[in-house]
């Protein structure tokens, strides 16, 4: 097919250059804004992740918004220079190039050099993301229609749509979903000011990791769907200072702050004192040897190692900084337990007294001790 | 007529080529029951545009509910509400206008053949789908879907009878898709005339034959999963139900493993109806042709592994994030080729502004933007503040109403003159392409800010602070809305009032533009040969033996003003 164009008499199009320099300006100027602004989605950051996270909004807003600008500008501006004008005679035809192999090779590489560009930059980020500190303080945050209740370590009862944590102190976050006595549904738990999200999912626990870093009080907002008023479902962050938070935790009945209580309140409910380590050693084979070792907490078989529970250094800290206490321990058996590291039946289930805890808890505080 | 010489004529089997069947007699056999595919294109065109006008009122309901912070409508309602309109929209709006109208009219008519490769199955395909969308309809009277159109377990579980007639509609009509897939697939590979190889196919073919691929083994996935949500409300098969030792979490994989190719289903007949609209209102061979076709290609494969992206919050071990954030990213490269070959095409063009080419136009700078958004999504640490939010509604109506839905007004306003006969107005055309470009971008831009603001989506009631740009987002939706009743408009005023419009109006190349308007029963009485690509403008059409009407090929530009575009 012969082509009607010579090449050395096709330009560009008028003014091309200056619609290219001010497409290139454009973008520059956009970009600056973008990165010299301190909070690019507008809003504030209230713990550690979110700022790496706002890097990254920053490098995307800079780079979509230049491409954006690129392609709407030249669409724009060929758009106006070749529209067909009414002097042009009515059998008129545009230029007829077919494909510009050099063209095409630079606008896939290009495209190709800054999708990788922005892939390795989105792992990096999320890479931190997942080496976030967390476990200073392990919380559970469950979604209920249509609330959220918060559990914290040592205490009794979950707390309901507040939630406390004190500030600077790495905190791990496990949500579920639950509803008492319905059919449970999904929830989303999300801190706009932390920007972070994780779905509340009946039967799965997903866990978040942050680092509160300005006190004040931020929305929890679910995301899921969960009924007909998903939309009023709200509970507040509470960011206090350690000070603040100790006061709180004490009114709560928390042990953090009133250490004399020695333990969850629960717990104290159950005599210890007449165990012994022989007869726990003996039910532990029975009872408890199926699921856990008499190793390191990090020695899992079903559960984790029991060998050093007591002075373990392997185990997660609870809300004070201190390991668990026998009566912890005691807890734990009585209540069962559900948690991100698994799940363990309750005493009734398990077919095990309170004289048994005793003689159990005994024996581990025995292997303890060793 | 100017016709080139051939130096190799493919060898044409007339015996085969010329026979055609009579055309059936009777109003059933020949309206209602038909088995001619441009009759089931215009079912399709009607039906689809029904559900339009309902998804569309629907749509604006939750716009009437947020047009107050404390929401209009009762919460149970609007929950009802946003779910249908959105699996309407999807399923019984735009997957049908734009493989079974738009697939069914061009595509034989594009590659020379009198119909498509099993006329009865397209029949049957057909008539699957009204009677899902009354299903879906009905279940207004039992409850209906509440849980958005993604239906996830288990609230999906929990909700009354209308979420049963949810699964039997979209089941029905994913079966629909799947026969209509297998149909195209086997009619492009099989049926193109004589010397239209895979590279002289129309873009719009390659891109159809694309979404044919793509409906046939994904929909597979979304049938077994709706299958189990069935049987699990219905029967209590544990599938989805955590308590009893079901994975809600099963479904979003599965739900998703076809609802991300529906995306490309839904977007790449657009791609090809763009890619047919701008060569012939810039009076240009298409850049990049190869590109283009096999990037639909590429998106295909692609979209089939990337799933997963919409579930970065649901739980799932966190290193799986990283394969499906970079698969994702990675479509950014086919995309843009796309649109950088579009923008090509209109460069050194004579543009002519049709409503069609203004609709074309606005496609690839609101489409741009959609796929810019979509960026922002795929980076795992910033979808994690994105998801949820109004900043995915914001994206999803960039892709599917910027994207999609201006690829159909434009292909309506391309192809109409070819299935009626008659030209639209096109002043009211291109009063409707501004407005609607103009108010989708003031309903859809601020939800991305909202979102990010922190308004998550699906909810009926939000916070005071964004009362004032849900009202601008509502008011705007009022006028987005109205401009439809342009083209609603137009076409029933075209349809008796249009000037004729002659077997070439716009002066297109491809085959379907080379038979009268509106084509005969048979569409092509003798069979052509197909010698080229059909974008060369300025060359002579590359048909032989095509038995034209008069004024088909005369209306073709023939001759190169040797217009340059230097100054």
């Amino acid at each position: 097919m012969a082509h009607q164009v010579t090449k050395t008499k096709v330009s560009l199009g008028p003014g091309f250059w200056i619609v290219t320099a001010v497409i290139a300006i454009a973008s520059a100027i956009m970009s600056y804004f973008v990165y010299a602004s301190a909070l690019p989605i507008g809003l504030p950051e209230a713990a550690e992740p979110a700022g790496a996270i706002d890097d990254l909004f920053k490098f995307l807003g800079a780079v979509g918004g230049t491409i954006f600008n690129i392609v709407t500008g030249y669409i724009i501006y060929f758009a106006i220079v070749f529209r067909r004008k009414k002097s042009d005679p009515p059998d008129v035809i545009g230029v007829q190039v077919h494909d510009n192999p050099v063209l095409e090779f630079w606008w896939t590489v290009i495209p190709t050099i800054l999708v990788v560009i922005l892939a390795i930059y989105s792992v990096a980020i999320w890479s931190s993301l997942q080496n976030t500190p967390g476990d200073v303080l392990t919380l559970e945050a469950v979604g209920h229609q249509y609330y959220f209740s918060f559990r914290y370590p040592k205490l009794a009862n979950p707390v309901n749509n507040e939630m406390h944590v004190p500030v600077n102190v790495p905190v791990t976050l496990h949500v579920t979903a639950d509803s008492p006595g319905f059919p449970p549904v999904n929830h989303g738990f999300w801190v706009p000011e932390v920007r972070l999200k994780a779905d509340m999912v009946p039967g799965l626990i997903n866990t978040l990791r942050f680092t509160p870093t300005t006190i004040g009080t931020y929305r929890i907002i679910c995301t899921e769907f969960c009924g007909a008023l998903h939309g009023t479902m709200r509970a507040a962050l509470y960011i206090d200072s350690q000070k603040d938070f100790d006061k709180w935790f004490a009114k709560q009945g928390g042990a953090g702050a009133a250490s004399t209580a020695g333990g969850a309140s629960a717990g104290a409910s159950i005599p210890l004192a007449g165990g012994t380590a022989a007869a726990g050693a003996t039910l532990f084979a029975a009872k408890c040897s199926a699921c856990h070792a008499t190793d390191a907490f990090t020695d899992r078989k079903v559960g984790p190692g029991l060998g050093k529970i007591f002075a373990d250094p392997g185990h997660p800290k609870l809300v004070d900084g201190s390991a668990p206490t026998p009566e912890d321990a005691a807890n734990i058996m009585k209540k069962g337990f559900t948690g991100d590291i698994g799940q363990m039946p309750d005493a009734t289930t398990n077919q095990i007294s309170d004289a048994d805890i005793a003689n159990l808890v005994a024996y581990l505080e025995s292997l303890s001790k060793k | 007529m100017a016709v080139a010489t051939p130096t190799t004529t493919p060898a044409i089997p007339h015996a085969v080529l010329d026979h055609i069947h009579p055309e059936p007699q009777g109003f059933i056999r020949k309206y209602i029951f038909s088995i001619d595919h441009k009759i089931i294109a215009y079912q399709y065109f009607i039906t689809a545009g029904i559900f339009f006008v309902i998804a569309g009122l629907l749509a604006e309901m939750i716009r009437i509910d947020l047009l107050k912070h404390t929401g209009v409508l009762t919460p149970n309602v609007y929950n009802q509400v946003y779910s249908v309109h959105g699996s309407m929209m999807v399923w019984l709006v735009i997957i049908p206008f734009v493989s079974g109208a738009f697939g069914n009219y061009v595509m034989p008519l594009q590659i020379g053949a009198r119909d498509v490769a099993f006329p009865w199955l397209n029949l049957a395909a057909f008539w699957m789908f009204p009677p899902a969308g009354l299903i879906l309809l009905a279940s207004f009277a039992f409850g209906a879907p509440d849980a958005g159109w993604t239906e996830y377990p288990p609230i999906s579980l929990q909700a009354p009878y209308g979420t049963s007639m949810w699964c039997m509609a979209i089941f029905l009509i994913g079966i629909s898709s799947t026969l209509t897939g297998i149909n195209f697939l086997v009619t492009i590979f099989k049926m193109r005339a004589p010397g239209m190889t895979f590279t002289r196919m129309p873009l719009f073919v390659w891109a159809s034959a694309a979404t044919a691929g793509l409906n046939m083994v994904a929909t597979t996935a979304l049938a077994a999963a709706l299958l189990a949500l069935f049987l699990e409300r219905q029967f209590g098969v544990p599938f989805y139900d955590p308590t009893k030792g079901g994975s809600p979490i099963l479904w979003q994989h599965m739900f998703w493993f076809y609802s991300h190719p529906a995306v490309y289903i839904m977007i790449l007949p657009a791609f090809g109806i763009i890619s047919e609209v701008l060569p012939t209102f810039s009076r240009k061979p298409i850049f990049g042709y190869k590109m283009i076709a096999f990037s639909s290609v590429a998106i295909a494969l692609l979209g089939f592994m990337v799933w997963a992206h919409h579930m970065f919050t649901s739980g799932m071990a966190p290193w799986l994030q990283l394969p499906f954030m970079i698969i994702t990213m990675l479509i950014a490269i086919p995309t843009g080729i796309k649109i950088f070959s579009w923008m090509a095409t209109l460069w050194g063009g004579s543009i002519e502004f049709s409503a069609a080419c203004l609709f074309a136009i606005g496609f690839l700078i609101t489409f741009s933007l959609g796929g810019v958004t979509g960026f922002f999504l795929a980076a795992v640490p910033a979808d994690l503040h994105e998801h949820g939010t109004y900043f995915v509604v914001g994206h999803i109506h960039y892709v599917l109403y910027g994207g999609s839905v201006f690829g159909i007004f434009a292909g309506l306003y391309y192809w109409w003159p070819k299935m009626t006969g008659r030209m639209m107005n096109e002043r009211v055309g291109q009063l409707h392409a501004w407005i609607t470009f103009v108010a989708f971008n003031c309903t859809f831009l601020p939800m991305h800010w909202l979102g990010l603001l922190g308004m998550p989506r699906r909810v009926a009631m939000y916070d005071v602070e964004y009362e004032f740009w849900n009202q601008v987002i509502s008011i705007s939706s009022f006028f987005l809305a109205a401009s439809t009743l342009l083209i609603m408009g137009n076409m029933l005023w075209s349809l008796k009032n249009g000037k004729k419009a002659g077997p070439n109006p716009w002066g297109a190349r491809t085959l379907e533009w080379m038979i009268s308007s509106p084509p005969p029963y048979y569409n092509f009485k003798k069979v052509p040969a197909v010698l080229a690509a059909p974008y060369d403008f300025g060359n002579p059409l590359p048909y032989v033996g095509l038995e034209a009407e008069p004024g088909a090929m005369e209306a073709t530009p023939q001759h190169t003003t040797g217009f340059v575009p230097a100054h």
